[in-house]
């Protein structure tokens, strides 16, 4: 009996054992542990000696306090040596902790449970950041670290609300160039660090704490900035900007006024002078109404110019003595001799006594109120020294002017008076030309200064060197500073003459206040024509008038006696008597 | 107008007990420093938990304990624990590591300044202590007494984490000195 309990207590033992050996052929993992951040939270375990392709392990969970374990599942992998248990440990952060248990199993063997070590708590979650932006600004390093964000973390759980104080970053600064490193502690999400004017590459790295905890941190990934020289900045474009629109103001403010504002005026046509060309002058020179020139008098036309010109042919009285114009002047001889003008005066009084006598021939000879021959402005011809103007006497007038006047003298008889009248200003005879008069008893009336001795002197002085250079004949140069010497006051203080009586009853003017005019002609009219016979007719111009007084220089005391008696009408008149 | 004055006084009186609480809880523990016995818990933590075999139970976070405490009686059950910790806890387990019986003594020496300071805010009668706060360390107690010493004490110790997060919860907003 005994026996036979022996052997079925050896047979239920062996069987017993084989069961356990079975149980327990496969080692157990030797250790477990979570390794967890904020909401990821990993169980891992080492794998067992000895494991085979189908040995998978099994995770079971227990939540502290409570009795039972649940198992997970989504764990039994095989050859996988963790699992993620998030989503079952959710609420980590407001309990007491969990702990987990893992087998290994292979077929119909399981190995023992191994239990983590210590009980999963808040305490063993690694402190992270999400992430960290860098930015530049006046030399300053921005930083913002980005908490984490888990997605599968419940609502109302977030980073700071399960720490919300005591929250603090390390930050370690890494700098390429150089690769030298800073580290400095910050208690906020935002920092910044200055980087005194370096430039370069600046990487960043952070991790974070909790400083009432226990909490492991882990450095986060590095972020990197590179700092350069910035020239075109806000600030500096903005400038840029501002000049350049201020500039665009300033031109377009001109261009407006250039255009619109400042128009210019056109001047009228009537207002418009010709420019001096070569060809404008070569016009001019043609012109006949060019005051500079010298029209060289034709000796035949002075031919017929006479003493016994009337004066109705010449002029009214607005006409003067010089009146080129008219065919009779043209036709007389010249019968008189008249003293040289100043050269200048010449080539000036050639051309304004001409003008005058056209504007005075060509004003109507009705016209009373004008003289004789009226000389231009003064300042016309610098030189100009006939300061008398003759007064013509127009026929309807009568007596009230006196001067020369250029009367056509039918008869051509030479000697007229007119020939030196027609010199005008020039003549200093004076002749006076009545149209009532016989031609040749028609006087030379001439005419007076009425001026003053103090301006013969000074238009003397600017003609004595003309004087002295023209002593060759009866030249160009007009020498009439002589004759204003004695009796001819400057043009512009000339004021008008008196008219004369008729040269048979006295050629010397009654009226002369100088008594330079009284000087008698007689002397003077015949020694001129007898030593200038020889004068051509080409001389005639207003030096002809002058010529014979050249001539007549030569004998030296007539002269003198000329120069003083230019205005001698009786001389002139008794010479074409005599011939 | 009576309702208004009678609204008015007691929101003043609100006000005033919220802050009185307020500064009496955070008075007393100002001064301590709970980093230093977290940091020292967490060397031994491992040691302490490993050898803790019954994990299905629990002393302290249980759902009628800890969780529940209200604001007015953290001061009192955070007093009453401490004490517990330090006349029955510690000198239940025997440590034979001396470098974690050395970590251990440094929290009971902290817990014990801790509790002396919480002792005088009663005397003056800034820590008051109702029937709830006297209930919940009843059960705390109760749930020590049904292991044996050594595994209740071992479980004890493991969870000081539970204790310190609770009292680092519970007076947030004060930095210590």
């Amino acid at each position: 009996m005994l026996p036979r309990l022996l052997v079925l207590l050896a047979a239920l033992l062996s069987l017993r054992l084989r069961s356990g050996a079975r149980g327990k052929e496969l080692p157990s993992p030797p250790s477990v542990w979570f390794e967890a951040e904020f909401f990821h939270h990993i169980l891992h375990w080492m794998p067992i000696q000895n494991q085979s392709d189908s040995t998978y392990f099994e995770v079971e969970l227990l939540r502290y306090g409570e009795e039972h374990w649940e198992s997970i599942s989504s764990c039994s992998q095989t050859l996988v040596l963790s699992c993620d248990l998030t989503m079952v440990t959710l609420d980590l952060y407001r309990s007491s902790g969990y702990r987990a248990k893992v087998r290994a199993v292979d077929g119909r063997k399981h190995s023992n449970w191994t239990i983590t070590r210590t009980r999963f708590s808040l305490d063993e979650v690694n402190l992270t950041v999400g992430s960290v932006k860098l930015e530049t600004h006046n030399g300053l390093i921005l930083g913002q670290i980005q908490l984490p964000r888990p997605k599968m973390a419940p609502e109302g759980d977030t980073y700071e609300s399960i720490f919300p104080y005591f929250r603090e970053y390390e930050i370690a600064i890494r700098k390429v160039p150089g690769n030298y490193k800073l580290s400095k502690k910050v208690k906020h999400e935002n920092f910044s660090f200055p980087t005194s004017g370096e430039m370069g590459e600046f990487c960043v790295q952070v991790k974070p704490s909790v400083d009432s905890r226990v909490n492991k941190g882990i450095w986060s990934k590095e972020a990197c900035i590179v700092l350069s020289q910035q020239y075109f900045t806000v600030t500096n474009l903005s400038i840029f900007f501002t000049f350049v629109l201020l500039l665009c103001g300033v031109l377009a403010y001109h261009l407006v006024l250039q255009l619109y504002v400042r128009r210019r005026g056109t001047l009228p046509a009537v207002l418009v002078f010709k420019k001096s060309s070569p060809f404008n002058l070569i016009s001019q020179l043609l012109s006949p109404e060019i005051q500079d020139t010298i029209h060289p008098i034709n000796e035949e036309a002075f031919s017929k110019v006479s003493l016994g010109l009337r004066n109705s042919e010449l002029h009214g009285s607005t006409d003067s003595g010089f009146g080129s114009a008219k065919p009779s002047l043209q036709t007389e001889d010249p019968q008189f001799l008249l003293p040289d003008p100043h050269p200048q005066v010449r080539g000036t009084l050639g051309k304004g006594a001409a003008l005058e006598l056209e504007n005075n021939c060509s004003g109507g000879s009705s016209n009373s109120t004008d003289s004789g021959i009226c000389l231009q402005e003064p300042n016309l011809s610098p030189g100009m020294v006939p300061s008398w103007e003759q007064q013509v006497r127009s026929s309807s007038q009568g007596q009230d002017d006196s001067g020369i006047g250029l009367v056509q003298n039918s008869e051509g008889r030479p000697g007229d008076v007119q020939d030196g009248s027609a010199l005008g200003h020039v003549s200093s005879l004076g002749p006076e030309v009545t149209e009532e008069e016989d031609p040749a008893a028609v006087a030379f009336q001439g005419y007076r200064k009425q001026t003053r001795d103090t301006e013969v002197k000074a238009a003397k002085a600017g003609c004595l060197e003309e004087e002295s250079s023209s002593a060759d004949g009866f030249g160009p140069p007009v020498r009439m500073c002589l004759d204003a010497e004695e009796a001819w006051p400057p043009p512009a203080l000339a004021k008008g003459y008196l008219k004369q009586d008729p040269p048979e009853v006295t050629l010397a003017p009654s009226q002369a206040p100088a008594g330079q005019w009284n000087h008698p002609t007689e002397e003077w009219s015949l020694l001129g024509l007898t030593s200038c016979g020889h004068l051509g007719t080409s001389d005639w111009s207003f030096a002809h008038g002058r010529a014979p007084l050249n001539c007549v220089a030569a004998p030296g005391s007539l002269l003198g006696s000329f120069d003083s008696d230019l205005v001698t009408l009786p001389l002139i008149s008794t010479l074409q008597s005599s011939e | 107008m009576k309702a208004q004055r009678v609204s008015l006084w007691l929101l003043g009186t609100m006000l005033s007990l919220c802050s009185a609480h307020a500064r009496g809880l955070r008075r007393c523990l100002i001064s301590m420093d709970m980093s230093h016995v977290e940091e020292t818990f967490q060397d031994i933590k491992r040691a302490i938990q490993a050898k803790d075999t019954f994990q299905n139970v629990t002393i302290l976070s249980t759902s009628e304990t800890l969780h529940r405490i209200k604001p007015s009686d953290v001061c009192c059950v955070t007093k009453n624990l401490l004490a517990f910790y330090v006349d029955r806890v510690f000198k239940d387990h025997q440590e034979l590591d001396p470098q974690i019986l050395r970590k251990i003594s440094s929290i009971a020496n902290s817990f014990l300044y801790m509790r002396k300071v919480l002792q005088q805010c009663q005397e003056q009668r800034l820590c008051p202590c109702r029937q709830e706060a006297t209930n919940a360390t009843r059960i705390i107690h109760d749930n020590y007494q049904q292991l044996e010493v050594r595994s209740a004490a071992i479980k004890s110790l493991g969870e000081l984490d539970i204790l310190l997060a609770w009292i680092d919860k519970n007076h947030q907003g004060t930095p210590t000195a």
